[in-house]
């Protein structure tokens, strides 16, 4: 439609707008991609079926949000869509502390290994194309209808769509595993895009720890075009089984993530998040966790760390179904430069939830003058019986006071600046369940200040 | 649950009542470029006006109904008589308003008021006001006090400077249609450093089927000078549609104090659909005191930009949102200036199927250095079929913004009623007072007469709630 101004403006190329998705998509690219050997019928019908769904939807389609999206940093118009990755594993070693490792390197299965007792076990950690070669009834089951994506979601349907390589982790019922199992992608590779697609099913009394690690191909090129990367983890927690997931994002500036978890969490589950973001140009980040079950449980953990002109667009969902559910969401976020961060988390508790506690946290820290961090923290309540239903967040300056304490115990300015800021992400790194994951994030954020990151943020203050 | 409710009546009727009154002139229904020319006639407009009233017109026209609340989609605009003018002229002093004027006024308890406390009443009887009166001490000072469409009369330079600079009419779909067919509201104009003693109090109310009320009102407080200006509103109960469609605007410049009291209790067939913003500059302060009851759907986020340096902005919101009611309601802050403060509390409660929604912007543009801003929204549901949501978004652009917020939902809690019912209250009594202490903070801030008002509205929409 058009609105007549009233003032003549000046003649200006056309902006584009926040919402364009400059990836080149097309019909023809679903017909290309082959995920799976054979590429069977059903698939094909449900890839075109989620490419109309990404045509139709709107960028953001909840309307809450639509003012805050903004994909003007993304410029993937030099992007080709990855259609087949290889599939010539080599053997590799499951690394000591470790229960189990899937590597993927731009796309391409590098090896998959287990150690003894979750072969024992009967854990699955293969590719979806290496699944459908054993089981394609199970393949199948698992992905046709596309049940475990959100449906209203444009960028979910484009992944669903486009999506050519995936991994399948499954925990069978009773296992417990006491180490992690590691998924390790890696990407950058200029103008390449990849989507892809991870399950993970815990069955009945399972236990399980997941570290996903998205970190650098070494193919990327800071003057380099950009790429994507659009991962999925959709996961299905059983009766009484814990799964605790750990993701560190270190992606190149140059990388564009979109990242869609989709959790159901039964009767008596526990599912515990640990997210870090670090790295990419721009993170699209959508977080649902159904508490169908009884007693479900869900606690959430996020950290953001950002610098340049990084945007953070962080959604989270928190849907309490079942009775006397509990969900606690924390997430911290500390910008530099021009970082961004867009942090939206809803809290629905529908009527059937009756006994709901739910908490929901979002802490700010603008360390730059040119630094935004917006929080729309949201509650749509039907259900008054409940424990707890509440959110808060705050965004503050470094605190004055807790600097000049440390600078008159002796502790340089800059140090001491780095120890406050630190010192406010380290609760959320304190809740990362696997140690090792948490000192190697604490490394991570202490390297991302000191290289010059930091030394921006104190030059500015 | 309890029998106590069954012998509590519903006390609704004495408020609800609807004179029949002989309109002098009024329009047809429905809107067109023609209606709006009739209005601008019917008042011998200056051109200008009529100009800027077909300019919001049009862009009323081509505005998209907001998709972001729902229902909307049901007012229909083809049925609201958008003017009606109840008697000739504005009356100057009580005895000459008409006795069957007198009378409904009289049941809302206006005299008595204006005579033992109020310095001045303005009552809009549908779309014109039709009485006034300015105490004469504060005629002395200099404050202006009257219709909007007197004051266009009357003060037309001070009027057209200020008129449409907080709310344009392009600024969305309501406030365009509010600039296109406005008719009432009041004008206060305080002089510099002048402080008024005593509050200013305009009340409103609807009559009319199907007439739409698009009171415009426009506050201009020069610098120093002081002001609490409070409305109230009650309205006939209706089966079919009625619109509410008012723009506020406040004006507080540099080092002045403004205190704008809402209560609002419009019958539940009213669409309450109302901008209200303040421009804070240097070192004013700007205060919302705002409480939504009734109405089928009231939309309303009382905002404050805060221009200048040093100004301070505090909003208390509440909410009562009961059968076949959503309250979407809210505040906004918008820190456009350093040094700069504010403060958004809402409080809001829903029962027996009623949805009320808490929407908020706190927004800290660049440049708002050292701003402290603080926001917290409590929500009580009474039972579960009624509804809560809470919507705040928070936008903060300065590296030494000092923000905090808050939320919580909760239900009256089981041992506050059986405590206070083993002091001997009943259900309801003590259900009552529950709601009454969780709405305190906003009903401490009133003058008493509207304490004891408001604190009846609650109980009238609390009875028989845990029947």
């Amino acid at each position: 439609m058009t609105v007549a101004s009233r003032r003549p403006k000046p003649a200006r190329p056309a902006r584009q707008a926040p919402t364009d998705f400059t990836l080149p998509v097309s019909r023809a690219a679903i017909d290309a991609v082959t995920p799976i050997d054979g590429d069977p019928d059903w698939l094909r019908t449900d890839r075109q079926a989620a490419f109309d769904a990404f045509e139709a939807l709107p960028a953001e389609s909840n309307l809450l949000y639509t003012t805050y999206f903004d994909f003007r940093n993304v410029q993937l118009a030099g992007a080709r869509v990855t259609t087949s990755v290889a599939s010539a594993p080599a053997a590799i070693e499951v690394p000591s502390e470790t229960d189990g490792l899937i590597v993927i390197d731009e796309g391409d299965l590098v090896g998959a290994a287990l150690s003894a007792e979750a072969m024992a076990g009967g854990v699955t950690l293969t590719t979806i194309a290496g699944l459908s070669r054993q089981d394609p009834d199970r393949v199948r089951g698992l992905i046709d209808g596309g049940t475990t994506l959100p449906m209203d979601d444009r960028f979910a349907q484009l992944t669903r769509a486009l999506w050519a390589q995936g991994i399948v982790l499954d925990i069978p019922a009773g296992v417990r595993l006491l180490r992690p199992i590691v998924i390790r992608w890696t990407a950058g590779a200029v103008d390449r895009a990849l989507l892809s697609r991870t399950f993970i099913s815990l069955g009945d009394g399972a236990s399980a720890t997941v570290l996903e690690e998205l970190i650098d191909s070494g193919l990327s090129k800071p003057d380099g075009g950009q790429s994507l990367l659009a991962g999925t983890l959709e996961i299905q927690v059983g009766r009484d089984a814990s799964l605790a997931l750990t993701s560190l994002q270190e992606l190149p500036s140059t990388t564009v993530a979109i990242q869609h978890r989709n959790a159901v969490i039964g009767e008596g589950a526990t599912l515990h998040w640990a997210l870090a973001q670090l790295g990419s140009r721009l993170v699209r980040s959508r977080v649902d966790n159904r508490l169908e079950g009884d007693r479900s449980s869900v606690e959430q953990v996020e950290i953001v760390f950002g610098g340049d002109d990084q945007l953070f667009d962080l959604t989270s969902y928190t849907h309490h179904v079942g009775r006397d559910t509990t969900g606690n969401l924390l997430s911290k976020g500390a910008l530099l430069d021009r970082a961004k961060s867009f942090m939206k988390g809803m809290i629905v508790i529908e009527r059937s939830a009756v006994g709901t506690d739910s908490f929901l946290g979002e802490f700010g820290m603008n360390l730059s003058k040119a630094t935004r961090s917006v929080a729309i923290p949201s509650l749509e309540i039907d259900q008054p019986d409940c424990r707890r239903a509440m959110h808060a967040s705050s965004v503050g300056p470094i605190d004055e006071a807790q600097l000049f304490y440390l600078e008159s115990r002796g502790i340089a300015p800059d140090e001491a600046r780095k120890f406050i800021v630190l010192g406010f992400l380290e609760p959320v790194v304190a809740r990362v369940p696997v140690a090792e994951a948490q000192d190697r994030l604490r490394e991570m954020l202490e390297a991302r200040w000191d290289a010059g990151i930091g030394a921006a943020g104190g030059a500015a203050a | 649950m309890t029998a106590t409710s069954e012998i509590i009546t519903d006390q609704r009727e004495q408020f609800a009542f609807h004179d029949d009154i002989a309109y002098l002139a009024e329009t047809k229904r429905g809107l067109t470029r023609a209606t709006v020319e009739e209005i601008s006639g019917f008042k011998n407009e200056p051109d200008w006006m009529l100009q800027y009233r077909l300019r919001a017109f049009e862009h009323f026209q081509k505005r998209p109904m907001p998709t972001w609340t729902d229902g909307l989609d049901k007012i229909n605009f083809d049925k609201i008589v958008y003017y009606r003018k109840p008697s000739e002229r504005e009356e100057k002093s009580w005895d000459d308003v008409p006795e069957q004027i007198k009378a409904t006024f009289e049941k809302l308890g206006i005299p008595e008021a204006e005579r033992k406390f109020l310095a001045g009443v303005g009552a809009q009887y549908d779309s014109e006001v039709v009485y006034h009166s300015v105490k004469e001490e504060l005629s002395k000072l200099g404050v202006v006090f009257m219709g909007t469409d007197q004051a266009l009369v009357e003060y037309p330079d001070l009027f057209r400077k200020h008129f449409g600079t907080v709310v344009p009419a392009e600024d969305n779909k309501f406030s365009a249609l509010n600039a296109a067919v406005w008719s009432g509201g009041s004008f206060v104009y305080v002089p510099k450093g002048v402080e008024v003693p005593l509050p200013l109090q305009a009340y409103f109310r609807i009559n009319g089927e199907n007439t739409g009320q698009f009171e415009r009102t426009l506050i201009v407080v020069d610098e120093g000078a002081k002001v609490h200006y409070i409305e109230g509103c009650t309205a006939p109960i209706y089966a079919t549609e009625s619109l509410h469609v008012a723009v506020v605007e406040v004006v507080a410049l540099p080092g002045s104090k403004v205190r704008y009291t809402t209560i609002q209790n419009w019958s539940n067939d009213v669409y309450n659909l109302v901008t209200k913003r303040a421009h804070a500059y240097e070192n004013s302060t700007v205060e919302w005191i705002d409480a939504n009851t009734g109405s089928r759907k009231t939309v309303k986020f009382p905002a404050i930009y805060l221009r200048g340096e040093g100004a301070t902005a505090d909003i208390i919101s509440v909410a009562v949102a009961g059968k076949g009611q959503h309250q979407d309601t809210g505040a906004k802050a918008i820190h456009l200036a350093p040094n700069t403060r504010s403060r958004i509390v809402s409080k809001s409660v829903s029962k027996d199927g009623g949805r009320a929604t808490y929407r908020g912007h706190l927004k800290v543009s660049p440049g708002a250095t050292n701003v402290v801003a603080s926001v917290r929204c409590d929500a009580l549901m009474m039972d579960d079929i009624s509804r809560s949501d809470t919507y705040p978004y928070i936008d903060i652009q300065e590296d030494d913004t000092s923000m905090t917020h808050e939320a919580t939902v909760g239900k009256v809690s089981a041992d506050q009623v059986f405590y206070l019912m083993s002091r001997g209250l009943t259900e309801n009594e003590a259900t009552n007072l529950i709601v009454q202490g969780f709405l305190e903070v906003f009903t401490k801030e009133l003058p008493m007469e509207y304490a004891i008002e408001f604190n009846r509205l609650v109980k009238l929409e609390m009875e028989g709630s845990l029947g």
